[in-house]
């Protein structure tokens, strides 16, 4: 990565899931940063290692990721294809799906973040209750609070 | 390999621990405890090389109802010393769970169970015990009988008024029930939900006096907040030791209480909305400092707490001011 790169809001991160709201992410950044030059965009889902409690045997969780990484690659590549769709050069999209240890997503895609240096993230608002949230927390409000060094887009 | 005894050494063993018009004549063996509904009251059980005979399956208090008999969790007598056990065999139940409108999945999960008696082992505020495979490789948990009520029962038995509870007995329920909840944090440091956090699943021992967690075989599937639905657990325990039990609109209503008409939406709790969680407005002399921790938990809260040390250091700020 170059120096540039770690300053620059044009290194975007969007940090994706299965649902609508992580497709509005994607199709936003198309919609406004598509066929512009000098943009870099990684679309990332980070695979939380599943608890070993909800699997009977270590073969069926290994069986259970792989299906789940299966699924998730074929949704980034349909994403990564909704960018070049929009005019971004294929060079400057990526997908990454690492398999994490993940207590917090959150936190995951921040440790990305500070990891890769992207100037900016984007994440697609949960539309959760204020219930829900306090009690099971929210990705993006967390980021939002949390993120350091770096742009944090929430796409409705 | 684990010695088997033969019924006549068997009987001679139980002798030891049970009058003689109470031993059965023949017992019903089990190595294999898959089918917990087969094991019943006078079998015996073989695990780890120990012997324990069956007594009643364990009930759990339902909320208006009666009694639920849990047929996987059985009181047993270990045979080799006469010390009561819990023996809680494997039940693999997944079910979602709803507070509200919300839904997610819990599971029961044997594996998570012993993984935190290793853990707490040295902790006067969990139920202590070990686990064992059976025959069949179900992980067992044997448990060490806490004699005591759970919390819950303790604080409605309490026969006097409000006042009077909160300003003399209040504060040592409160200073064990923060023993509770380093408890809980120090299973969040490490890793581990309690998961089914509620006001029965204290037990306090009426040998050491000391409060301590009982049931943490359930985990469920966590979204960003991994400990969030423990900590609304344990909020919602804070407010009903505060109260003296759940302060119901219902009975407000029915009682024609004079500070109704000063409840609103907002002093509710959050999730269960027909229990008011502003306990100042109802009992004036709750401290300020106490009102706004449970504040946190009501529907008009605009901050939650994001971990246990947050509550904890809440608390323990009030305690020392007192």
């Amino acid at each position: 990565m170059t120096a540039d790169k770690k300053l620059s809001n044009k290194y975007i991160l969007i940090a994706v899931d299965e649902s609508e709201n992580a497709r509005r992410a994607v199709s936003y950044v198309a919609e406004l940063l598509g066929g512009v030059e000098g943009f870099e965009v990684t679309i990332l889902h980070v695979i939380p290692l599943p608890e070993e409690d909800f699997f009977l045997t270590a073969t069926e969780k290994g069986k259970w990721l792989s299906k789940y990484k299966v699924r998730i690659d074929a949704i980034l590549e349909e994403y990564r294809q909704i960018l070049i769709g929009a005019g971004f050069d294929p060079k400057y999209v990526s997908v990454r799906s690492p398999t994490r240890y993940c207590p917090s997503m959150a936190e995951c895609i921040l440790a990305e973040r500070d990891e890769r240096e992207y100037g900016t993230i984007v994440v697609g608002r949960q539309g959760l209750s204020r219930t829900e949230e306090f009690i099971f927390g929210s990705i993006s409000s967390k980021i939002v609070t949390h993120a350091r060094n770096c742009t944090v887009w929430v796409v409705e | 390999m684990a010695k088997f005894f033969s019924q006549s050494e068997l009987r001679e063993m139980i002798s030891r621990w049970l009058p003689p018009r109470k031993i059965p004549k023949r017992f019903r063996i089990h190595r294999d405890t898959t089918e917990f509904f087969r094991v019943e009251y006078d079998d015996v059980v073989f695990l780890g090389g120990k012997t324990y005979l069956i007594r009643h399956n364990a009930k759990e208090q339902r909320f208006g109802l009666e009694d639920e008999v849990k047929f996987w969790v059985k009181r047993a007598i270990d045979l080799t010393n006469g010390s009561l056990k819990i023996l809680k065999l494997v039940f693999r139940e997944k079910f979602v769970a709803k507070i509200g409108d919300i839904e997610f999945e819990c599971l029961r999960s044997p594996r998570k169970e012993a993984r935190i008696l290793d853990l707490v082992a040295d902790s006067h505020n969990f139920m202590h015990g070990f686990s064992v495979k059976d025959a069949r490789g179900n992980l067992v948990r044997v448990l060490d009988f806490i004699k005591g009520d759970p919390l819950s029962l303790h604080i409605q038995r309490m026969d006097m008024d409000h006042e009077t509870y909160f300003h003399q007995h209040f504060p040592q329920v409160l200073d064990h029930y923060m023993d509770c909840i380093r408890a809980i944090y120090f299973l969040h440091q490490h890793g581990e939900k309690h998961g089914d956090i509620r006001r029965d699943h204290i037990l306090i021992d009426s040998d050491s006096g000391h409060y301590r967690w009982i049931d943490f075989d359930i985990n469920y599937r966590h979204r960003e907040n991994i400990y969030g639905y423990d900590l609304f657990g344990l909020g919602n325990v804070l407010v009903f030791l505060v109260g003296k039990g759940d302060l119901l609109l219902r009975d407000l209503k029915h009682e024609g209480h004079p500070a109704l008409s000063r409840v609103n939406e907002d002093d509710l709790n959050m999730v269960f909305t027909n229990r008011v969680v502003n306990l100042k407005k109802i009992y004036p002399y709750v401290p300020d400092s106490l009102n706004r921790v449970l504040m946190h938990f009501s529907k008009g809260t605009t901050w939650f707490y994001e971990n246990t040390a947050q509550l904890l250091e809440d608390l323990e700020e009030l305690r020392n001011a007192a």
